[in-house]
């Protein structure tokens, strides 16, 4: 879709910003002491071992199957799969409130995670979860899997076990569209909302023009703000943007791509075989013309190639 | 102290200390001094007596008219708020178009609460409350655009509609509710204190000092008369002393009486209204928990967590708000619907457990329609029982508070202007008994 290999360099590099600004007292966000320490990434407190996040999964042994013992064989017992996901976010993870359904392009990969496992996409129970919550739900197996926006990283990693790649977003900036301001660095000292726990508000906390991090818990708390003219702008992934944007036609996406947010679905380390299945699965929906079909349902069209399947075994 | 008319001279200590001070030897003179001793005692009596009386039915006139009413009015703008709060998050939560009736509760609890915050602000003049009932005034339109924009993302379909409920349910939990909490409590505070200003004894201890006062000197003038004179009875005197039994009897009496009226208004209607509105505010906080947590399902488990600190708070157990209402009810007739809401907190509490399994386990929809359907059993039907009870006692007790505090009110009727002239009455025949003397002088 974009031509962004580059910008997977830079993450190293980003991580290294973030340290620095944890690390200089008074360098980023003067205005938000209390806020910077929470937000200094796990990344900046442990060294991260650098890997790659595009390829960190495990390579699936052919097609899904539920092999007697697995964790698969656990949840078809138990008789339903219970999902992480979010519901606020427009066209990943949201309640409609139409008809109270949860529904998204997160939402499809995890209903066909319970079509593999039960020949049945409704056998899930959806755990509506803000994004400070993904990491710890997964590790105290509150969940089994989580499908909400998340992006694969390093420090992350060390924690979850993800998925191969199943969308490619990149952080942007969402104003008014009366605003003047074309990117980040247009920002410096204003209120730039993200929320609690995401990628995105480590990287505002981290942009030169040091503009000042809003966290709340969920997106849709981000436009509440920007609408009253509490913050002057929202940063995060494209994906997330525009959904944004879809629901209020007075702002606009402005500037360049400037981070690369590969979302991969988060599940414990404790279950490898569950992390194979679900990359047998994802590798189906590539295939069959259903990860297309779901891109052009939520997201819109042209749609792209889906990103590859990249493993580290 | 002498014996009565024995002795043919007076001993120097039988003689009124005034003539002493100013030394006068020749009776007429002690009659002018006493003359004027007596109508100045007269009028300070009547003016202390007028005094007291005054503060009490001040005291009297502000529990009947100002505090209750204020203590009434910040009840009411705190549940109709609290109700607007969590009829407003289960209209949401029903999901699909909004149920009408539930538009209408919100629409009502609006409403009621504006109202009720008109005739605060007109009780509250410039006490402490006002400064409350402002935040309240410029919240409440902020609160209500919000939960418009809300519906309007909502008929949208638009996920952001949940956003801006959530942003103005902070908004009422965060600033307005403690509010009108704020309100509530010091119309209470109010309340006690004229309360204790129409009933307190300090006053009615300077009363019946003056009072004694007033009598003695009445008894040893008459007796000094009766001495120096050898006449019997002094008409002047006797229509003073009589106007002075009189203004004394029915000060007692309607001080008493008054005092048993707001006493018995206090102890079971407004001690009572105070602890079940309490509880009924506690039971409220918590059913808007419910909702919300429904709504919210964030995975932080906050709303859930203030339920159960709330459930504490509000038993019934020892110690607890519900247990406190049903003990200061009793003997008033809102004990029954009291007692009716101890057992439905308890079924409400068994209900809200089965609605949070529902949630647990991940049947989200049966959960929902428990808290905004009735039923047998459901969440819905039990609270509403609660807070019905609780209502209806309150409604009891409010009535037994208004009967009473106005009876005691009106015990003071015409007393303050009574005492007066009934002074005017004695000093008029102090002097009118004295003058006639002092002619016989002449």
């Amino acid at each position: 879709m974009r031509p962004r290999a580059w910008l997977r360099l830079p993450l190293p590099l980003l991580a290294a910003a973030a340290i620095a600004v944890w690390a200089v007292p008074g360098s980023a966000a003067v205005t938000a002491p209390a806020a910077r320490q929470l937000a200094a990434p796990a990344a900046a407190r442990q060294a991260v071992p650098p890997c790659n996040p595009a390829a960190s999964s495990l390579r699936p042994a052919g097609p899904p199957q539920v092999t007697p013992g697995s964790y698969m064989a656990r949840i078809r017992a138990r008789g339903y799969l219970i999902a992480g996901v979010d519901q606020n976010t427009y066209h990943f993870g949201y309640l409609n409130p139409l008809d109270g359904k949860i529904e998204g392009f997160d939402i499809d990969m995890v209903r066909a995670v319970a079509a593999a496992i039960f020949g049945n996409p409704n056998k899930i129970v959806f755990r509506a979860i803000s994004d400070a919550q993904r990491i710890p739900d997964v590790r105290s197996g509150a969940v089994d899997i989580v499908a909400h926006t998340m992006t694969i990283n390093c420090a992350r990693l060390q924690q979850v076990d993800f998925s191969s790649v199943y969308f490619d977003a990149g952080q942007r900036v969402l104003v008014p569209s009366n605003s003047r301001a074309t990117s980040l660095a247009d920002l410096g000292g204003r209120r730039v909302c993200a929320t609690t726990g995401s990628t995105s508000i480590a990287n505002i906390r981290a942009a030169p023009s040091h503009p000042v991090p809003v966290a709340e818990p969920f997106w849709t708390d981000c436009l509440v703000l920007l609408q009253q003219g509490d913050v002057a702008a929202i940063s995060t992934d494209d994906s997330i943007l525009a959904g944004l944007k879809a629901q209020d036609p007075w702002t606009k996406m402005v500037g360049p791509v400037f981070t690369s947010e590969p979302y991969g679905l988060a599940i414990s380390q404790q279950h490898p075989d569950f992390v194979r299945f679900v990359n047998a699965v994802l590798q189906q929906l590539r295939t069959d013309g259903q990860w297309a079909a779901s891109y052009a349902r939520w997201v819109g069209t042209p749609v792209p190639a889906p990103p590859p399947a990249r493993y580290k075994d | 102290m002498t014996a009565v008319g024995d002795p043919p001279r007076p001993a120097p200590g039988t003689q009124p200390a005034l003539g002493q001070f100013v030394r006068a030897r020749t009776t007429p003179a002690k009659l002018r001094l006493l003359l004027a001793g007596l109508v100045s005692l007269c009028l300070i009596w009547g003016a202390v007596a007028a005094w007291v009386v005054s503060q009490r039915a001040s005291g009297a006139a502000d529990v009947v008219s100002t505090s209750e009413p204020l203590a009434l009015d910040g009840q009411q703008i705190y549940r109709a708020l609290s109700d607007a709060d969590a009829t407003a998050a289960s209209a949401f939560l029903s999901g699909g178009l909004e149920p009408i009736a539930a538009r209408r509760r919100y629409q009502a609890d609006i409403a009621q609460a504006a109202s009720h915050l008109e005739s605060a602000t007109a009780a509250a003049g410039h006490s402490p409350a006002a400064w409350d009932l402002a935040t309240l005034s410029a919240g409440l339109p902020v609160y209500t655009g919000e939960v418009e924009t809300a519906r309007a993302d909502n008929l949208l379909g638009l996920p952001l509609g949940a956003a801006y409920l959530r942003e103005a349910s902070g908004l009422m939990r965060g600033k307005l509710l403690p509010a009108a909490r704020d309100v509530s409590a010091q119309a209470d505070a109010r309340l006690t204190a004229a309360s204790g200003q129409a009933t307190g004894l300090p006053l009615a201890l300077v009363l019946l000092v003056a009072a004694a006062i007033v009598g003695y000197v009445l008894y040893r003038a008459q007796r000094w008369l009766l001495w120096r004179t050898h006449r019997r009875l002094n008409p002047g005197l006797v229509v003073a002393s009589v106007a002075a039994v009189v203004s004394l009897i029915w000060l007692v009496i309607a001080l008493t009486v008054a005092r048993a009226d707001l006493l018995q208004a206090r102890e079971h209607g407004s001690a009572p209204v105070a602890a079940l509105a309490r509880a009924d505010i506690a039971a409220l906080q918590a059913r808007a928990d419910e909702s919300l947590t429904l709504i919210d399902a964030s995975g932080d488990d906050s709303f859930q967590a203030d339920y159960v600190v709330i459930q504490h708070r509000l038993g019934p157990g020892p110690g607890t708000l519900l247990t406190g209402a049903v003990t200061a009810a009793r003997g008033s007739p809102g004990a029954g619907p009291a007692a009716t809401a101890a057992t439905a907190a308890t079924a409400w509490y068994a209900a809200h457990r089965t609605v949070r399994s529902l949630d647990d386990n991940g049947r989200h929809t049966q959960a929902i329609q428990l808290v905004t359907t009735p039923g047998p059993g459901h969440s819905d039907t039990l609270f509403t029982r609660l807070d019905g009870s609780l209502t209806a006692a309150i409604a009891a007790d409010q009535a037994v508070f208004r009967s009473n505090a106005a009876a005691g009110r009106d015990a003071f009727t015409g007393l303050e202007v009574g005492v007066i002239v009934l002074a005017l009455i004695m000093a008029a025949g102090c002097a009118r008994g004295l003058s006639k003397r002092l002619a016989e002088y002449r």
